[in-house]
C-alpha cells in the first residue's frame, strides 16, 4: 500500500525534471562506462584469445625446448601423436647490411621454420605473397622476410641483401602479421622469418648457441589434452608444454591485471563521482523540505516519505545505469577497428553481458552507499518546518541503523570489486585508502572552519573585507566548506595518486639502473672464440672494462628428490629456464654469505653455489640438493655455499654457480658484458660483428628504451583510465559551485545592500575558492603520495620516489579549477540587482 | 454538555536557540469544544503559530499534556502522529504550501490516497468544485493566483473532513476582498461539516468572526473573550 501511494507521489514529484540531477546522472553514468569500457575490452580480449588459443599458440599444443632441437625419440613421439608437426627455432641475432661503404647492424630475434610453418592461420606479407614464395629466395640465395621496423632501420629496400652469420639472405617482404605472434612473449628485436636449413651454414646454430625449439603440434580430433600433456612432460626432459586452452597465458593474465586495476581507478571515479551524487540528493532534498513537511502535515508516514524519495533517486539511477551501461558497451564497439589494429593479440568486440553486469552492479552499489545517507535525512523533516523558516533538515547523523546499512553496502561493494579482480590486497587497500583519504579529508574540512572561524574576528583582518568575508563564509553555519573540500580532495587525490605512479613506472628503469651500466651485452660467444674476443677488446682504448662467463641454461626440476614447484611453489627462479655458470673460484668481489665456496680444482660430486636472497625466500638449506636439467641431462648438486647476487648493477649476475667439472663438456657458450664509453659504442658493435659475426650484441640502451616504451604504455593505459576520473572530479566541481551560486547570489545582494563594492565581493568569493581548493589539495598531496607508495610497492614491487612536480601540478590545478569554476559561477549574483534577489527570498 | 475535542493542560514549549534556550509558550491550560470556532490572536512572537503547532501534533510540547479526541499528542510518534492527522485534522497555511509538481487535483488528492480512500480524485475533484474552482483541477500551483492556491489548499484541508481545522492566517498573503472570499469559504466549511475551526490571524474583524478570540502575550494566554458573551 504504503510502496503504491509512494509510487505515486514520487511519479508526480519527477514531473519537476531532472534539474540538480543533471551532475548525479553525469556522474554515474561516466564512472560506470568506464568500468563497463574496459571490461568489456578485456572480455573482448579473453573472448579472442579463447576463440583463437590455437591460432596463437601456432597449433593445439605446443613443446618448447631450450638448447637443442628434439631427439630422434622425441621426434617420433610428436609424429605419432600429431597430425601435423612443424619445428620452429627461435633466436636472437645481428642482422648486418652492407650499403655502399657503411655497414648497418640491427637486433633481431629470428624465427626460423620449416616447410610445414605456420600450421593455423596465414602470414601476411608486402608485397602480398605465400610465405613459402618468400622465403625461397632468389639468385641461389636463401630468402628472409623483416618487420618494417628492422628493414628501416638498416635502410634495407626489398631484394637487398643482408646477412645473419656467415650466410646472405635476400629480403623478400615485409612481414606484417604472423599468427603466432602473441605466444612469442617480449623480444629484443624486431621480428626475421627464415628457413631452419638455410642456417646450416651461419654458423650461428652451434653447441651451446642460446636458442629456443618450438614443436607445433596440430592433434587429431579427440586427443586428450591433459593425457599427452602428462606423457610429454614424463618422457622429455626439460620441455615446457602449452596448448589451446590457454594460447597466451602471459598475455591472459597481464591483460586481466591491467584491465583489474583499471577497474580499481574506474571505481576510485565512481566514488569521486558519489561525492557528486550524494551532493546532488543532499540539494533536491533540500529543496524538497517544503514538500517533505508538507506531505507529514497531510499525514503521510515517514515511510512513505522515504520510499516517495528512495524510488526518484532509484528511478533515476536505473536512468544513469542504463546510459552508462549503453556507453560503455558501444564505445568499445564504435573504437573496435581502430583497437583491432592497435592491440598485438586477437579480440571479438561484441556485446559481452559480463562486464556490463559487472559495472552495472558496481554503479548500483555505489549510488545506494552515496544516496543512502541523505535520503535518511528526509526522516528528520519535521512537519513544524513550515512554520518556522530555516528549520531546515537536521545536520546530524542519521540514524544508527542506517549507518549499519551503509557500512554493510560499503564491505559489499569493496568485497565485490577483491572478488571479480582477484586483487585482494589492491582492493582493501585501495578502499582502505579511499576511506582514510574520506576522513582525511572531514578533517581538514573540520580544522579549515574552525581556523578560518576564528581569523576572520581576527584584529589582523579588521579592514580587510574580502579577506573577512571569505574567512566569515568558509568558517560560518552552512557553508559549502564541507562537500567542496571533499570533493575536490576526493578527485584531487585519485589525480595526484594516478601521477605519482605514471612518473614513477617512466622514470623506474632510469631511477633504478647503476650509475655505471654496460653499453653491451654480447651473447653465443664460443669457447674458442674467447682468445681472440677478448684480445680485441683489450686494444680498444674506449673500452673500460670487459667482464665475462661461461653460460649454460637449465630448469630446477627437483629440490632433494622432489618436484621442485611442491618445495618452493611458484617461484620466479622455477619458472622456466635460468642461467647457470661454473667458476673455479669465486668471481672477484663475491660476497659468500653462508658456507664454503669449493677448493679450486675440485672434482668430486657436483656442488652449487646459489644467490642468498632467492635461496632464503626458496626456503632453501645448504646441504639441499638440486637437480638442474641442462640440455636434456638431469645434474644434481649440494648447495654448499649462498653468495649475494647484486642484479641491479646490470652487471652478469647468475642464480646458479656450480664447480668446473659438474658441467664438464657440456657444450656451451660464453657472454661478456662490455663497459665503454657512449661514442665508441658504434665503433665496438662493428669490429665484433666483423669478427665474430655469430655473436650477437644488445646495446643495453636499446634495451633499456624498449622497457622504458612497455611502462610507458602502462603508465598511459593507467592516464587514460584516469581521464573519466579527472572529468567526474571536474563535474562535481562545477556542481558544488553551481549548487553554491544561489546562496552566494543572496549574499552578494545582502553585501551590496550594505555598500560592499563588486570588486569587494569578487575577491572575497576568489579567495574563498582558492582557501578550499588549497586544503582540498594539501590533503590530496599526501593522500595520492600514500597511494602512490602502496601501488609502487605492492603491485608494481618498483622503489618509490616521492614526485613533486607532478604533485604540484595537481594542486595548483585543484587550487585553478575552484577558483575558476567559482568564478563563474559568481558572475550571476554579481551581476543581480539586490533589491529583486532580496525582494523574491521575502 | 458540549464535547472538549481538544485540551491543553499546562502545556509548554522551549526550542533551543543559538543564545540558549527560548521558552515560546509557557503554561498554557485551554479546552475546544467540538465544532467551536477558536480565533488565536496577539503580537507578532506571542506564540499564536507555536500553539497552532502543538494543536496540530505538528510540535511537541516540552511541557504539559496536549490532548486531542482522547489522544495524548504528547505521548504519540512522528508516526503515529502522521497517521492522527491523516485521520482528524485539516491544516491551512498562509503560504498555501501546495506541491509544485503536483496539479490541484493531485494535491487534494494526496491526503485521500494517503488515507487509503478508493475514490480519492473523485472525491478530489467534487472538493475543488465546492471551492470554485472546477476549471482548473488540472492547473499547477504557479498557474493559479494567490487566492486559487489558498482555495486548493483549503479543499486539500477539508478534503478528508477532519474533525478539526487548523489555520495559521490563511488571508495573510491575499488581498482584502480574496481573503474575504477564503474566510467564507472556511466559516462554511465549519458550518457544513462541523470542524472545529482555530484560526490564527491578525485581523480583528476575521477574530470578530469565531465564537471565541484568545488572546496570547509573551507565551502566555492574556484573555479569553467569548464572542456571544461580549455581544450580550
Amino acid at each position: 500500500m504504503s510502496w503504491a501511494v509512494a509510487g505515486r507521489i514520487a511519479r508526480r514529484e519527477l514531473r519537476g525534471g531532472l534539474t540538480g540531477f543533471r551532475v548525479f546522472l553525469a556522474c554515474l553514468i561516466l564512472g560506470v562506462a568506464a568500468i563497463a569500457a574496459v571490461g568489456s575490452v578485456r572480455e573482448a580480449i579473453r573472448a579472442g584469445l579463447d576463440r583463437e588459443g590455437a591460432t596463437i599458440l601456432g597449433g593445439d599444443a605446443e613443446l618448447e625446448l631450450t638448447y637443442r632441437t628434439a631427439t630422434v625419440e622425441e621426434r617420433a613421439w610428436m609424429e605419432a601423436a600429431a597430425t601435423e608437426v612443424s619445428e620452429i627455432i627461435d633466436f636472437r641475432s645481428m642482422a648486418v647490411f652492407l650499403t655502399g661503404g657503411d655497414t648497418e647492424r640491427g637486433l633481431t630475434q629470428v624465427k626460423a621454420v620449416d616447410d610445414a610453418y605456420p600450421l593455423l592461420g596465414e602470414v601476411t606479407l608486402d608485397p602480398a605473397m605465400p610465405l613459402e614464395e618468400a622465403l625461397a629466395g632468389r639468385d641461389g640465395l636463401p630468402g628472409a622476410v623483416l618487420e618494417p621496423l628492422l628493414a628501416d632501420r638498416l635502410g634495407m629496400d626489398l631484394g637487398d641483401q643482408f646477412n645473419l652469420g656467415r650466410q646472405a639472405f635476400v629480403f623478400t617482404a615485409r612481414l606484417i602479421r604472423e599468427p603466432d605472434r602473441a605466444t612469442a612473449g617480449f623480444g629484443l628485436g624486431p621480428r626475421t622469418i627464415l628457413r631452419s636449413d638455410a642456417l646450416a651454414d651461419s654458423g650461428l646454430i652451434q653447441p651451446g648457441t642460446l636458442f629456443e625449439t618450438e614443436y607445433k603440434l596440430r592433434l587429431p580430433d579427440g586427443a586428450d589434452l591433459d593425457e599427452l600433456e602428462a606423457e610429454a612432460e614424463g618422457s622429455f626432459t626439460g620441455v615446457r608444454w602449452r596448448d589451446r586452452r590457454n594460447g597466451a597465458p602471459g598475455v591472459q593474465e597481464f591483460v586481466d591485471r591491467l584491465s583489474s586495476f583499471l577497474v580499481l581507478v574506474g571505481l576510485a571515479g565512481l566514488a569521486v563521482g558519489g561525492v557528486g551524487i550524494s551532493a546532488a540528493v543532499r540539494a533536491y532534498l533540500d529543496r524538497k523540505t517544503e514538500v517533505i513537511a508538507t506531505l507529514k502535515t497531510l499525514g503521510a508516514e515517514t515511510r512513505t516519505i522515504f520510499q516517495t524519495y528512495a524510488l526518484q533517486i532509484g528511478a533515476l539511477t536505473v536512468v544513469g545505469l542504463a546510459v552508462g551501461l549503453a556507453l560503455g558497451a558501444a564505445l568499445p564497439l564504435l573504437a573496435a577497428p581502430l583497437l583491432e589494429s592497435r592491440l598485438p593479440v586477437p579480440a571479438e568486440f561484441a556485446l559481452h553481458p559480463r562486464p556490463l553486469l559487472e559495472a552495472a552492479l558496481y554503479g548500483a552499489l555505489a549510488a545506494a552507499i552515496f544516496t543512502l545517507w541523505p535520503l535518511a535525512r528526509v526522516e528528520d523533516v519535521r512537519a513544524a518546518t513550515l512554520f518556522r523558516d530555516g528549520a531546515g533538515p537536521a545536520r546530524g547523523w542519521p540514524r544508527v541503523f542506517w549507518i549499519v546499512v551503509t557500512l554493510g553496502l560499503v564491505g559489499a561493494l569493496t568485497g565485490l570489486a577483491a572478488w571479480l579482480s582477484g586483487l585482494w590486497q589492491l582492493t582493501f587497500g585501495a578502499a582502505g585508502g579511499l576511506l582514510g583519504a574520506f576522513a582525511l579529508l572531514l578533517l581538514a574540512a573540520f580544522g579549515i572552519r574552525r581556523l578560518s572561524r576564528r581569523l576572520a574576528t581576527a584584529r589582523l583582518f579588521r579592514g580587510r573585507s574580502a579577506a573577512r568575508l571569505a574567512l566569515g563564509a568558509v568558517g560560518g553555519p552552512g557553508s559549502e566548506t564541507g562537500s567542496v573540500v571533499l570533493s575536490l580532495g576526493l578527485g584531487l587525490t585519485v589525480l595526484a595518486a594516478v601521477g605519482q605512479i605514471d612518473s614513477n613506472l617512466r622514470g623506474a628503469i632510469a631511477r633504478d639502473l647503476p650509475e655505471v651500466a654496460p653499453a653491451f651485452f654480447m651473447v653465443d660467444i664460443q669457447p674458442g672464440q674467447m682468445e681472440a674476443f677478448e684480445a680485441k677488446l683489450a686494444d680498444n682504448t674506449a673500452v673500460t672494462r670487459v667482464e665475462t662467463a661461461p653460460m649454460l641454461r637449465g630448469i630446477i626440476t627437483k629440490i632433494n628428490g622432489q618436484p621442485a614447484a611442491e618445495v618452493a611453489g611458484d617461484h620466479w627462479v622455477l619458472s622456466g629456464d635460468r642461467g647457470v655458470t661454473y667458476s673455479d673460484r669465486p668471481v672477484e668481489g663475491t660476497k659468500i654469505t653462508h658456507g664454503t665456496w669449493w677448493p679450486e680444482g675440485y672434482s668430486g660430486p657436483p656442488q652449487v653455489s646459489f644467490a642468498t636472497e632467492e635461496a632464503l625466500e626458496m626456503g632453501l638449506e645448504l646441504g639441499d640438493e638440486i637437480t638442474i636439467n641442462i640440455l636434456g641431462r638431469d645434474i644434481t648438486a649440494e648447495i654448499t655455499s649462498f653468495r649475494e647476487v647484486d642484479f641491479s648493477t646490470a652487471g652478469i649476475g647468475f642464480i646458479l654457480s656450480m664447480n668446473p667439472g659438474a658441467l664438464a663438456g657440456a657444450p656451451h657458450s660464453f657472454i661478456a658484458t662490455v663497459y665503454a664509453d657512449a661514442e665508441a659504442e658504434a665503433d665496438i658493435l662493428r669490429d665484433i660483428s666483423n669478427a665474430f659475426p655469430n655473436v650477437t650484441s644488445i646495446r643495453v640502451k636499446d634495451a633499456i628504451d624498449r622497457v622504458s616504451e612497455v611502462l610507458a604504455g602502462i603508465a598511459a593505459a593507467i592516464t587514460y583510465g584516469a581521464l573519466a576520473t579527472l572529468i567526474t572530479g571536474g563535474i562535481v566541481l562545477i556542481g558544488a559551485a553551481a549548487a553554491g551560486a544561489h546562496a552566494r547570489t543572496y549574499e552578494a545582494a545582502v553585501l551590496k545592500t550594505v555598500g560592499a563594492s563588486k570588486r569587494t565581493i569578487l575577491q572575497s568569493f576568489g579567495l574563498r575558492s582558492a582557501l578550499l581548493g588549497a586544503a582540498a589539495g594539501g590533503v590530496a598531496i599526501l593522500a595520492g603520495a600514500l597511494a602512490g607508495w602502496g601501488v609502487m610497492r605492492f603491485v608494481m614491487d618498483v622503489d618509490y620516489t616521492f614526485e613533486p612536480v607532478s604533485a604540484g601540478v595537481i594542486v595548483l590545478g585543484g587550487i585553478l579549477a575552484t577558483l575558476i569554476a567559482g568564478l563563474i559561477f559568481a558572475w550571476g549574483p554579481l551581476a543581480a540587482r539586490p533589491a529583486r534577489i532580496l525582494r523574491a527570498r521575502e | 454538555m458540549t464535547e472538549t475535542i481538544l485540551s491543553l493542560e499546562g502545556a509548554e514549549l522551549t526550542l533551543d536557540g543559538n543564545a540558549g534556550p527560548i521558552e515560546i509558550l509557557k503554561g498554557i491550560t485551554l479546552n475546544i469544544a467540538r465544532g467551536e470556532t477558536l480565533g488565536l490572536v496577539g503580537p507578532s512572537g506571542s506564540g499564536k503559530s507555536s500553539l497552532l503547532m502543538l494543536m496540530g501534533g505538528l510540535e511537541r510540547a516540552t511541557g504539559g499534556r496536549v490532548k486531542a479526541l482522547d489522544h495524548d499528542l504528547t505521548a504519540l510518534g512522528e508516526d503515529a502522529l502522521a497517521r492522527f492527522r491523516r485521520a482528524h485534522m485539516g491544516v491551512v497555511f498562509q503560504s498555501f504550501h501546495l506541491i509544485p509538481t503536483m496539479t490541484a487535483l493531485e494535491n487534494v488528492a494526496t491526503p485521500l490516497e494517503l488515507a487509503g480512500v478508493a475514490d480519492a480524485f473523485d472525491r478530489a475533484e467534487d472538493e475543488l468544485q465546492a471551492v470554485g474552482l472546477g476549471a482548473r483541477v488540472h492547473h499547477y500551483p504557479a498557474q493559479m493566483s494567490g487566492g486559487e492556491q489558498q482555495r486548493v489548499a483549503l479543499a486539500r484541508a477539508a478534503a478528508p473532513r477532519p474533525d478539526i481545522l487548523l489555520a495559521d492566517e490563511p488571508t495573510g498573503n491575499l488581498d482584502a476582498e480574496t481573503g474575504q472570499a477564503i474566510m467564507d469559504l472556511l466559516f462554511g466549511l465549519n458550518e457544513k461539516h462541523g470542524s472545529t475551526l482555530i484560526l490564527v490571524t491578525h485581523a480583528p474583524e476575521l477574530a470578530d468572526r469565531c465564537q471565541r478570540v484568545v488572546r496570547l502575550a509573551d507565551g502566555r494566554i492574556s484573555e479569553t473573550v467569548s464572542q456571544k458573551a461580549a455581544a450580550e
